[in-house]
């Protein structure tokens, strides 16, 4: 009993190694990819169309929904202590430093990293990815770079739009219904924010971006077993995706913001 | 002579399950080898390891002198130029058309102008008899002519070396010649060396300088289809019959139902 048990831990913790050595190979290969010639711009554009600009509705609506929501509960929390007035500067401090490049990271990771792992997984399993091989490309330079370089420049500048729309929800919520002074709101929402918030916003967006690109790719990538293994690439892509997001943001706030 | 492909002690087993076991193969220059054998004898393997997308357990191969399992990355890429690879299902990229398809390996590997290319494709199509398909899309394509494509395909960076596998499995009689014939025009054009895996014995003997017939993972006859024909081996007479009484399965077939009924209780018709 004792022993099939510490026999059943060891193995997943095995599998879990051998993942994780995986997944650095590929993510090492990949970086190294980047700067291989033949340089293939077309597909660059097509992943910044499908990462980037096809995204765009997406951010448009969570940030928001996500800012009016938060715009409601700070309005209704502060207005417990009479202190309405600071409910503009902590939507700003919010929306800035976690909101806009989580939600949006965890977005994307839905939207972007499960369309990698579907697309690249069925690629796989229907041999493609064997006939990129044979047809002397590698399948990390052709499929992984243009998606990654994708990621890691769209990420950000979507977070920079999240971050816009973020300001007009709270605007919306807090001048509109609450009726707070729009001259007021617009100096307060940036109150307490300093250059370096942004920056860092942009810092874990380029992250999330990254880990969005290679989790979706390298889950597709290693794919196997039919239909249903192309059914499971991208719930497992999100879902380690997502967690990696939110793990990352805890030490990269940690580090950048002491 | 040094053969061009070089297939010495092979084996590989997927988990206990052992699919090749010291398989010996040589393939001269300008030679067109068929390899037969049951389903799941491990040809596609061979294939597979022949081109690199696996690594033996054991043994090795070797194209033109170079031991595939020992190059880099970079030095495998450059030998699989010289290797055209028709797969079983064609595997097209189902995103791209016919024309980017056939051309994809000559616009990343060659220095050839838009117009080059678009010729170079024209070429290769109607050399597998689909003109005028360019602008189509695989999933537009019957199972014959996606395959012909993936033919197309292979051919267009004018490699040393073919690697077909089971081209026509699946197609009806008339397709099934034609595969072969385009296959031996291929052989007469260009001197390709090729490796056919077939369980076709009808094209095989039409194509084939050598056929080899591999069995439980082993290699049991290489020889001319003259002599592959007189083999006295049972397991080869076996296969030329394509009978399922004889020592070629591993568990004995079910009874030939049908025959027995009829022996036995003859059914009378009015």
């Amino acid at each position: 009993m004792l022993n099939s048990m510490l026999e059943n831990l060891g193995a997943k913790i095995l599998v879990l190694l051998d993942q994780a050595g995986d997944f650095a190979v590929v993510s090492g290969r990949a970086f190294r990819a980047i700067f291989k010639r033949p340089f293939d711009g077309a597909a660059l554009m097509h992943q910044f169309q499908s990462v980037g600009v096809n995204s765009i509705p997406v951010i448009l609506l969570t940030s928001l929904a996500v800012s009016m929501v938060f715009a409601v509960q700070l309005a209704y929390g502060f207005k417990q202590f009479q202190a309405e007035g600071h409910a503009s500067q902590i939507n700003g401090l919010a929306i800035v430093r976690e909101l806009a490049p989580v939600i949006s990271g965890l977005m994307m990771a839905g939207r972007v990293g499960s369309a990698m792992a579907a697309e690249l997984g069925t690629m796989q399993v229907t041999e493609q990815i064997d006939a990129l091989e044979c047809l002397a490309t590698d399948p990390i330079h052709y499929l992984f770079v243009p998606r990654l370089l994708a990621s890691a420049i769209m990420v950000p500048m979507l977070v920079g739009l999240s971050i816009y729309v973020g300001y007009w929800g709270g605007y919306l919520l807090l001048v509109g219904v609450e009726g707070q002074s729009s001259v007021v709101y617009a100096s307060d929402f940036f109150k307490l924010l300093s250059f370096r918030d942004l920056r860092i916003a942009l810092y874990k967006a380029f992250v999330f971006g990254v880990i969005i690109a290679l989790v979706g790719c390298w889950r597709g990538y290693r794919t196997h077993g039919g239909a249903e293994g192309v059914g499971n690439a991208p719930t497992s892509s999100v879902v380690t995706s997502s967690l990696w997001i939110l793990i990352s943001d805890f030490f990269l706030t940690k580090l950048l913001l002491v | 002579m040094e053969p061009v492909i070089d297939v010495v002690n092979l084996s590989k087993a997927f988990g206990p399950k052992v699919v090749l076991s010291n398989v010996n193969l040589q393939v001269q220059e300008g030679e067109s080898l068929c390899v037969m054998g049951g389903s799941g004898t491990g040809k596609t393997v061979l294939l597979r390891n022949i081109m690199g997308l696996l690594t033996p357990d054991s043994g090795h191969v070797a194209v033109d002198g170079k031991i595939i399992q020992q190059l880099n990355r970079d030095e495998l890429f450059e030998v699989r130029q010289k290797i055209g690879m028709c797969f079983q299902m064609a595997a097209l990229f189902d995103s791209m058309t016919v024309e980017e398809n056939v051309g994809f390996a000559l616009k990343r590997h060659t220095p050839m102008t838009k117009a080059e290319i678009a010729d170079r494709v024209d070429e290769c199509l109607s050399m597998v008899g689909l003109k005028d398909t360019n602008k189509l899309k695989p999933s537009e394509l019957s199972g014959g002519m996606k395959r012909r494509v993936g033919f197309a395909r292979a051919i267009a960076l004018k490699p040393k070396i073919l690697l077909f596998d089971e081209p026509t499995t699946g197609l009806d009689p008339v397709m099934t010649d034609v595969i072969g014939r385009i296959i031996l025009d291929l052989k007469a054009e260009l001197g390709m060396t090729s490796i056919t895996v077939t369980h076709d014995l009808k094209s095989a003997f039409e194509i084939a300088d050598r056929i080899a017939l591999i069995f439980r993972g082993e290699c049991i006859a290489c020889q001319t289809p003259g002599e592959f024909k007189v083999n006295p081996h049972p397991v080869v007479q076996q296969f030329l019959r394509g009978d399922a009484d004889g020592p070629f399965l591993q568990d004995p077939p079910p009874p030939k139902r049908a025959l027995d009924r009829a022996l036995f209780h003859p059914i009378h018709i009015d």
